[in-house]
């Protein structure tokens, strides 16, 4: 399959991009107790938790597992539920880009890399304090089981190479 | 949590295996806590000392784990460290040419699970020793 792009501002170059990609493995399908037990999951992290800072969560743990798919949806989404294109372009640097985010959503961030970025080392001492400044313990465990789940998605979609693009705002919910 | 874990070990229906998988995510997160669960239930399935002492460095010791079992850690390794890449074709397709699609799926499953259970317990500490078969 061969998508052409053509580009508006002169009407005369077109653009040919890569072919898209199938998906390798319908996992859903094949392991439909699995699919369930995980949307179970999805639904009971997602409880307490402020919908901005839960889809730049999102947002962010994809950017790091570079899941497509997932990146897809979740800017989709959080364009959707009126966050602005500014902080979801910036959140791939927020580090440096503090200013565009509350302190809150800074202290979420860094646990959603630490919990995310296992390999590398464990959670920091300091990154889980600042975490539990801002967060009640009840608000902590959610969004350490947000920060789960994301990445749960994540392997789904890298490993069974889900195909990004043609995700609509809401679709799943 | 549990739900999930449980659906995708049933659906692979090979406990040991299931239980090499676990451990070398284990391991790569570095969850203290699953890896003491582990390598009880481990010895508890009858895996053997021989495989839990060289599983960290499986790809070494040809001899101790047979095509199918390094097929799944191979895939293991991949879907747990996505950090560092994508999950390679060769990778996958080794893992396809010995699990069907069923099977697979839940492979996938279980994988994603462990790791579930390993961020959850690195990030809240929880320490290792308290697990008793």
């Amino acid at each position: 399959m061969t998508t052409t792009h053509s580009d508006d501002s002169t009407g005369t170059t077109t653009v040919e991009y890569a072919a898209e990609q199938p998906a390798r493995l319908e996992w859903a399908k094949h392991a439909p107790e699995v699919y369930k037990a995980m949307i179970r999951l999805d639904t009971a992290a997602r409880q307490g938790l402020d919908h901005k800072l839960y889809e730049l969560v999102k947002i962010r743990a994809s950017q790091i597992n570079h899941c497509a798919f997932c990146i897809d949806m979740h800017t989709k989404d959080a364009l959707a539920s009126g966050e602005s294109v500014e902080r979801i372009v910036q959140l791939s640097a927020w580090d440096e880009s503090r200013h565009f985010y509350t302190a809150k959503e800074l202290a979420a961030l860094e646990l959603t890399e630490a919990v995310t970025v296992l390999t590398d080392g464990f959670v920091p001492d300091e990154v889980y304090e600042n975490a539990a400044r801002h967060f009640g313990e009840a608000e902590l465990a959610q969004l350490i089981a947000a920060i789960t789940v994301i990445n749960a998605w994540n392997r789904f979609g890298v490993t069974c190479r889900m195909t990004p693009g043609h995700y609509q705002p809401g679709q799943y919910k | 949590m549990s739900a999930l874990s449980k659906a995708a070990k049933q659906g692979l229906g090979d406990p040991a295996l299931a239980e090499l998988v676990v451990i070398r995510a284990s391991q790569l997160n570095h969850c203290a806590f699953c890896l003491d669960m582990h390598l009880a239930l481990a010895r508890e399935h009858g895996v053997s000392e021989k495989q839990l002492d060289l599983l960290a460095a499986w790809e070494e010791a040809e001899d101790v784990f047979d095509e199918r079992e390094r097929a799944a850690l191979a895939l293991t390794e991949a879907v747990t460290v996505l950090t560092e890449g994508f999950v390679p074709d060769e990778v996958y397709e080794q893992a396809a040419k010995h699990f069907d699609e069923v099977r697979l799926a839940h492979l996938i499953g279980l994988v994603v699970a462990i790791n579930n259970w390993n961020r959850v317990m690195v990030a809240r500490r929880i320490p290792p020793g308290g697990y008793t078969p």
